[in-house]
């Protein structure tokens, strides 16, 4: 992507944040006028920015917005929640479009269609749209090419070279235009300039004149003998569309720089019966005249205005100066005072001859074969000296001014986590190297040598991993970001009042947790709305303010980050969830008995589980609260809901800090080794075989009074045990609040891994939470500790 | 302009870091030296301490707008007299009288063509107020 | 009256339509050295323009009018040089 459009993406990117904060705010505020201000500069600045591309649908719906945002900020029309919708919905259109610019680098193919609509309801506040809507229409019998044309040739060299540039620059296309209005057109009301002055962001055109013109005697003045080259920004559709009625006479056709460069490094010439006087070329000194006589007529007008002294005065001579020079009439107005620079305006202005005296008699529009376009040796121009000019001082671009913040690109901090998790294995290796150095070579020197080594390694890998974890790190208040909306649309269409607030915004966590960890965050906050907070009237009637509270609050807690969801509504009723659970047959009869509320509310997240009677179509189908424990588990978080009956309801996810490394204990079972998250893991303990207990069919063992259930890891993993020996290896974990014992055959180390999601003929093996490298080569089986014990817990 | 001076030295005042690119891309490209400045407080504070052979300065942004800044450049503080081009996407008659009105010397719709931009950046900058 | 015509000098004047071409036509053939103010047109006809390339009167005027300057008054300048 070219450097320019990326610029332009990311900084649509802080634009789009920034709007859609302003607009619910303002909705909430409507006449804070720096809200107000906010809003319109976001969309101001979208337009302008988004002009530079091949964009003309975008930025056609952003000058919509801008318009009615401007009248909103000058008092002229109130903010109502219909503008909100169509704002909002306006800047979702926009972030769609350049989701697909991102990848393809052009705008949707319907986007003018879908501008359509949205462009016509935000014009309507302001009395409709300023003329007639272009409505981009396929009209199928315009001819639309894809090469250079040979016509291209009617436009001069020089500016196609110049355009190429530009083109390539913004990495964007243009479109070219062949008109040849037919000989008996006037006679069908038709007038061709009218139809070209009409053409949106006309850029250049070119009038082309009959190479021979019939003698004024024999000259029917009804028969059209000019035909035209237009080159314009506007979109194909535009064009079709305008020249919808004529489309036999037009010929459309999209260049890139690509096409523009190989015409111009000579390209098949017209041919020879095609000599057609050129004015284009012509038009090139008549542009820098244009240029020049633009700045005269602002000296002008400036003039009217009021009168100019100091340094505005001296400006004013100056490029007064500048454009004399330009039209080839130099005047030195050194100090000169207002009258003189005035009479020099209007002496100029008067003169009104394009062509620069004594320069380039030559210069003027002569008859010439485009197949010999480039008349070269022109007489320099002053834009030709500029670019000839050397550069030579390029590197000296003192200070660069501005705050300046690096925008990186995300996949190179990801390129740099990776190198990061490279060196913790290769660092990894070394304890490896440390043991076969005692117990291959017997050389306990040699080993404690590489274990110094290795401490060294170690600490500088940690702070090299803490800093681009710290690159990593963003505040939780991206994820909180798209809330305000979400619960702002939810509660409109629920007919609910639901005011949302958040805590601790700037709560840090890594970027993959942040982003992970909106899916779930999203289904509980549909939850709440849907199912936890009540009508205003319910809310009336039970004496809660009618306005429902909903919290989202994140709070840093160790290495993990603890985020909930609350609010004031009716909570869940832990009877209603043990009936339900119990007639969906998730419960036994004992079990509905003998379930505290706290782990019948924990009901909910089992799979097929929904509380909701009617099936809204927001959150229920019974699906969301498992699918949301089952999200979270898989980043190695957990999930928890607590409740009181008509005051609301609080759900906590806790989630590591930073998904990148993990820490696994390393066990081996059955002669292989697995890998256990370390955060699960409570301690590991040898347990003579004779003081394992049994108790209801299960393998216990009493720790410090507690008894603990034992499983055998080599009998879940279906691999053959070994229960000869006098002890047991135990390893303790705590899986969703549950202890359980594991036995395994050894206990290894602790290592930091990279963990890769498993793929190919394990990628549906649930029991294992992805695969990583170690440092001696082999590749490590994380166990899924959840699934392994959901798979005693099926087989038991 | 010939080869032997300096480059002439352009100060781009515009919030979009998308439009300073591009202002800048196109300048950098035809020869001048290009600082830039995101508001006009900013090119203000610059322009004390630097001088400069022309300014392209947007209409609309935060902190200190176009019009206000345009001021301040040609008052006592800056006291500059290079050529100001203001740059904005209102292309109105009233909006070029401000710019005008305050000192301004080219009002241009945006987004200027890139040729258009170097050329009259080049044309206001040839002889750089020194008399040839 | 978007033809104001005199025996050398003619101004067109607002918009000139195909109704005026071929008076305007006909001025053109009579007048012995034309000249032509466009300051207060605003737009020409095809025809009227196609009239103005070929019987190439001198502009004593340019249009005020944006478009008309900037892409039509070079042709009739150049046309105008050309004949010299």
């Amino acid at each position: 992507m070219n450097p320019l459009l990326a610029q332009f993406l990311a900084e649509a990117n802080d634009l789009l944040a920034s709007v859609d904060a302003g607009l619910l705010q303002l909705e909430r505020d409507p006449g804070d006028p720096e809200l107000v201000n906010q809003v319109f500069r976001a969309a101001h600045t979208f337009k302008g920015s988004s002009g530079l591309f091949d964009f003309p649908e975008l930025t056609r719906l952003t000058h919509a917005a801008e318009d009615l945002l401007e009248a909103v900020r000058g008092g002229r029309l109130p903010l109502d929640s219909a503008m909100a919708d169509d704002l909002l919905a306006t800047f979702d259109l926009i972030r769609g479009w350049l989701a697909h610019v991102t990848t393809h680098e052009r705008l949707p193919s319907g986007a003018g269609t879908d501008a359509a609509g949205l462009i016509t309801r935000l014009r309507a506040p302001l009395g409709g749209e300023p003329r007639a809507a272009v409505q981009a229409s396929s009209t199928g019998g315009i001819t639309t090419i894809g090469g250079a044309p040979d016509w291209l040739a009617w436009f001069d060299a020089e500016w196609l070279t110049a355009t190429a540039s530009w083109l390539d620059i913004t990495s964007s296309t243009m479109r070219f235009v062949r008109y040849v209005p037919e000989a008996d057109c006037f006679f069908r009301a038709e007038d061709p300039i009218h139809l070209v002055r009409q053409v949106p962001a006309l850029d250049r055109l070119g009038i082309v004149q009959p190479a021979t013109w019939p003698e004024p005697g024999e000259y029917d003045e009804y028969v059209c003998l000019l035909s035209f080259v237009i080159a314009t920004r506007a979109a194909i559709g535009e064009l079709e569309h305008l020249f919808r009625y004529v489309p036999e006479q037009v010929q459309i056709v999209e260049l890139d720089a690509g096409a523009i460069t190989r015409h111009v490094s000579g390209e098949p010439p017209l041919k020879a019966e095609e000599r057609v006087t050129v004015v284009v070329a012509e038009v090139r000194d008549s542009e820098q005249a244009a240029d020049a006589r633009a700045v005269l007529h602002a000296a002008r007008r400036t003039f009217e205005l009021h009168p100019v002294e100091g340094a505005h005065l001296r400006s004013v001579a100056r490029a007064v100066s500048a454009a004399a020079r330009a039209l080839g009439v130099p005047k030195d107005l050194t100090d000169a005072d207002q009258p003189r620079v005035r009479e020099a305006v209007d002496f100029l202005l008067a003169e009104a001859t394009p062509a620069p005296l004594g320069a380039a008699p030559a210069a003027t529009a002569v008859p010439i074969t485009p197949a010999e376009p480039a008349e070269p040796a022109e007489p320099a121009e002053p834009a030709e000296a500029a670019e000839a000019e050397p550069s030579g001082r390029a590197d000296e671009h003192g200070g660069q001014v501005g705050t300046r913040v690096l925008k990186v690109d995300q996949e190179k901090v990801d390129r740099l986590m990776e190198l990061v998790g490279e060196l913790n294995v290769a660092k990894n290796g070394l304890t490896f190297l440390a043991d076969a150095a005692e117990e291959e070579f017997g050389s306990r020197v040699l080993s404690r040598r590489i274990k110094d080594q290795y401490a060294g390694l170690h600490r500088i890998a940690e702070e090299l991993q803490s800093g681009v974890m710290d690159i990593r790190m963003l505040p939780i208040s991206v994820a909180f970001g798209r809330f305000p909306r979400l619960v702002r649309d939810l509660s409109r269409r629920l007919g609910k009042t639901v005011e949302l607030h958040t805590e601790g915004d700037d709560t840090m966590a890594d970027k993959d947790v942040i982003e992970a960890l909106v899916d779930p965050l999203v289904h509980l906050v549909r939850n709440s709305l849907d199912h936890g907070i009540e009508t205003a009237e319910q809310r009336q009637a039970a004496g809660k303010n009618p306005a429902a509270r909903l919290t989202l609050a994140a709070v840093a807690d160790g290495d993990a980050v603890l985020v909930e969801v609350s609010d004031d509504g009716r909570g869940v009723d832990p009877e209603r969830v043990r009936r339900t659970a119990y007639e969906k047959g998730l419960i036994s009869e004992d079990q509905r008995e003998s379930l505290s509320d706290s782990e019948a509310i924990d009901l909910v997240f089992r799979p097929g589980f929904s509380t909701a009677e009617e099936i809204s179509d927001l959150s229920g189908r019974g699906v969301g609260m498992d699918a949301v424990r089952a999200s979270v588990e898989k980043l190695g978080g957990t999930v928890t809901m607590r409740s009181k009956l008509g005051q609301g309801a609080s759900t906590r996810l806790r989630l590591p800090l930073s998904m990148a490394v993990t820490q696994v204990m390393v066990v081996s079972v059955a002669g292989q080794r697995f890998g256990i998250p370390v955060d699960l893991v409570v301690e590991t303990v040898r347990v003579p075989a004779a003081e394992m207990g049994r108790v209801l069919h299960q393998d216990v063992v009493v720790l410090r009074g507690d008894v603990v259930p034992v499983l055998d890891l080599a009998r879940l993993l279906e691999m053959p045990s070994r229960d000869e020996g006098a002890d047991r290896a135990i390893l303790v974990v705590t899986v969703n609040g549950q202890r359980a014992g594991l036995i395994v055959e050894q206990f290894h180390r602790e290592v930091d891994v990279i963990l890769k999601p498993m793929e190919g003929l394990l990628a549906y093996a649930d029991e294992f939470s992805g695969t990583a490298l170690l440092g001696d080569g082999l590749v490590l089986l994380v166990l899924n500790m959840k699934e392994v014990l959901g798979l005693a817990a099926r087989t038991a | 302009m010939t080869a032997t001076e300096t480059p002439p030295r352009v100060l781009i005042v515009d919030d979009a870091a998308t439009v300073r690119m591009y202002h800048r891309t196109l300048l950098t490209g035809a020869g001048f030296e290009v600082d830039e400045s995101v508001n006009g407080l900013e090119a203000v504070e610059v322009a004390m301490s630097a001088s400069y052979d022309l300014f392209l300065v947007d209409v609309n942004m935060p902190k200190m707008n176009g019009y206000i800044c345009v001021e301040a450049l040609r008052s006592g503080a800056v006291g500059s007299d290079a050529p100001v081009v203001m740059i904005s996407t209102e292309d109105r008659q009233r909006d070029a009288d401000r710019a005008y009105a305050v000192g301004a010397n080219l009002y241009l719709g945006k987004p200027v063509a890139g040729e258009r931009l170097i050329r009259i950046a080049t044309m206001l900058t040839a002889g750089r107020g020194t008399p040839e | 009256m978007p033809l104001e015509l005199h025996d050398d000098t003619a101004t067109l004047v607002g918009v000139v339509t195909v109704d005026e071409v071929e008076q305007l036509v006909g001025w053109l053939r009579a007048a012995r050295k034309p000249k032509v103010s466009l300051r207060r047109c605003n737009h020409l006809h095809t025809g009227a323009l196609q009239a103005l390339l070929l019987f190439k009167p001198k502009i004593s005027a340019a249009p005020n009018n944006a478009f008309l300057a900037a892409q039509v008054l070079p042709l009739l300048d150049s046309s105008q040089r050309n004949r010299r």
